[in-house]
């Protein structure tokens, strides 16, 4: 890493700060966690039974990554980095970026950096978010023991970076997308457009090649009772490879962007 | 070593093959200048200083800084460039401190410099207020806090007293004067506001539909022009008129009714009235053609 880039983080992280995209980072990490707990809360009824039982926490897990993995995780990525070019177009601040003493690869990747370890941030909110799901409602309402079974951090933590991989190539798409164009609603348009595609390709044999279904099969894995075609290539390698690719392309759209502010 | 901050040769522009907006363009900005950059709307003033600053692509000519070409040293020029192109470029999210300190963290100048830097615009009394709550006038303020944060050499400045009051636009003339003469700051400024850039700069360029019609010095730019301060006659026979001025020696020509002598001084004309009168000719009107910078520009970008 050289210092130009680092400083470039620096000040890129800096800017991120308030913005509307770090809001939806926080406020998409705690949704469904906020939701189990409160049926939890109102259904204090069941806690006992939930609580003693073994896999608790894997239950917890799958539950709350039902809606995470298949709508919000997919649709917040795709928000997020779209929110995070935007800073520079409603500020029409893209023209002090490319006047600072940087260069536009520092500038494009310590941008890229930030998504990703906003992605990161998102992913160790969404756990703190699944284990409070777990014991606040116990802690709350007194009507249960505290989990007895153990938590599975090494499954959790391995699912997670799965999931990381899986989300790749919509952060590099998006991230291509939205550097190219002024309107927020190209960028966010076509990845609904695209999340859309991924979910109707989940029954076709070669749905796999869709960029954005990744997250999706990573959770039906798992064998939920589906109609979708599983796919039986390794499709944390498709996602890491579209992801080089989308990088790729993006990077050499936007240093060679005729117009820069 | 060269004695320009800013050198252009032959630099041309065009957005399509029927639009070409910069045609051969030869800048030179000595070190040390207030250069103004004067032109009507649409004359290719800021589509130049954004070839400058490299936000666009240069199709064609050279481009060179303190006597290093741009492209092959932009990030060492960059370092030594403060810029404000059109409206400003601000976080609106983000206080006038944090919208500094974010480009402190680029350019890893001192702390001290962020409230240097609101001071010298007015701003420092701003505190958590966002960027974007401030009026037009104190965005532009911040915006020429961060082009001046890192004390940079050569200031480029697209319109910046747009949105400004007039108070606000004597301050920042004053702040401008002051950046050249106590740190020696080149200033490169674009500005269509002539009695402004009248009085704080001290080379001109003129540019008109895409292309350089006037470089020099300002005092050079109005007496080079000492013609468009030529005496007009308005009087009830103009041809007789320019007859008995040729009969004294002195060369007239007839425009649009009325008859246009070259400079004369003050008991000359009075002299031209007496001839006239004299020979029965009635004198409507006296007038000298304004010989101020508007006039002077108008009469440059019209030709």
């Amino acid at each position: 890493m050289t210092p130009s880039f680092v400083r470039s983080l620096q000040s890129e992280w800096m800017k991120k700060r308030g913005s509307l995209a770090s809001w939806i980072i926080v406020a998409g990490a705690f949704f469904t966690p906020a939701i189990v707990t409160i049926a939890r809360i109102l259904h204090a009824e069941r806690l006992q039974e939930l609580t003693a039982a073994d896999d608790f926490w894997m239950k917890l897990w799958t539950s709350s990554w039902e809606s995470m993995a298949i709508f919000l995780l997919p649709m917040g990525v795709i928000l997020a980095t779209s929110l995070i070019t935007q800073i520079e177009y409603k500020n029409n601040t893209w023209k002090q970026l490319h006047t600072l003493p940087l260069s536009l690869t520092a500038v494009f990747f310590s941008k890229l950096a930030v998504i990703l370890v906003m992605l990161v941030e998102f992913f160790a909110l969404f756990n703190l978010g699944i284990y409070l799901s777990g014991v606040l409602p116990v802690l709350v309402t007194g009507g249960a023991a505290y989990p007895k079974a153990a938590i599975p951090w090494t499954t959790f933590l391995r699912e997670d970076a799965l999931y990381f991989v899986d989300c790749l190539p919509i952060v590099a798409l998006q991230y291509l997308v939205s550097l190219r164009f002024k309107n927020f609603l190209v960028p966010v348009g076509a990845g609904f457009l695209l999340w859309i595609g991924a979910l109707g390709a989940l029954r076709w044999t070669y749905g796999y090649f869709i960029p954005y279904t990744y997250c999706i099969f990573n959770y039906l894995k798992t064998g939920v009772d589906t109609k979708a075609v599983i796919p039986a290539v390794n499709i944390h390698l498709f996602a890491a490879g579209y992801f080089a690719c989308f990088t790729l392309a993006g990077y050499i759209l936007y240093i060679t962007k005729r117009e820069k502010g | 070593m060269t004695d320009c901050s800013v050198e252009t040769s032959e630099l041309s522009y065009s957005f399509s093959d029927q639009e070409i907006v910069i045609h051969g363009i030869g800048l030179r900005v000595p070190a040390g200048s207030i250069y103004g950059f004067l032109g009507p709307n649409g004359a290719g003033k800021t589509t130049t200083l954004r070839l400058l600053l490299g936000l666009l692509r240069k199709q064609r000519g050279t481009i060179s800084f303190f006597g290093l070409p741009f492209r092959e040293h932009r990030i060492d020029i960059l370092r030594r460039v403060g810029s404000l192109i059109e409206t400003p470029s601000l976080y609106s999210h983000l206080s006038a401190s944090e919208n500094l300190e974010l480009l402190r963290l680029i350019h890893q100048c001192p702390r001290s410099r962020i409230l240097e830097a609101l001071k010298l615009v007015g701003l420092q009394d701003t505190g958590p207020k966002k960027a974007g709550q401030f009026s037009l006038g104190m965005k532009q303020r911040l915006s020429i806090a961060v082009a001046i944060l890192h004390e940079p050499s050569l200031l480029i400045l697209d319109e910046p007293t747009n949105g400004l009051d007039p108070n606000g636009m004597i301050e920042v003339r004053e702040l401008l004067k002051r950046l050249n003469s106590e740190r020696g700051m080149t200033i490169l400024v674009s500005s269509h506001l002539l009695a402004e850039i009248d009085k704080l700069v001290s080379h001109v360029g003129v540019i008109n539909k895409g292309r350089l019609v006037f470089q020099g010095t300002l005092d050079g730019f109005k007496q080079g022009r000492e013609l468009s301060r030529a005496v007009i006659l308005d009087t009830g026979d103009p041809a007789r008129t320019i007859l008995i001025l040729a009969e004294h020696g002195v060369h007239s020509r007839l425009e649009e009714g009325k008859v246009i002598m070259t400079p004369l001084a003050n008991d000359q004309i009075a002299l031209v009235n007496r001839w006239l009168v004299t020979a029965g000719i009635d004198v409507y009107g006296i007038s000298a053609v304004r010989g101020d910078l508007e006039s002077v520009f108008m009469e440059l970008i019209n030709t």
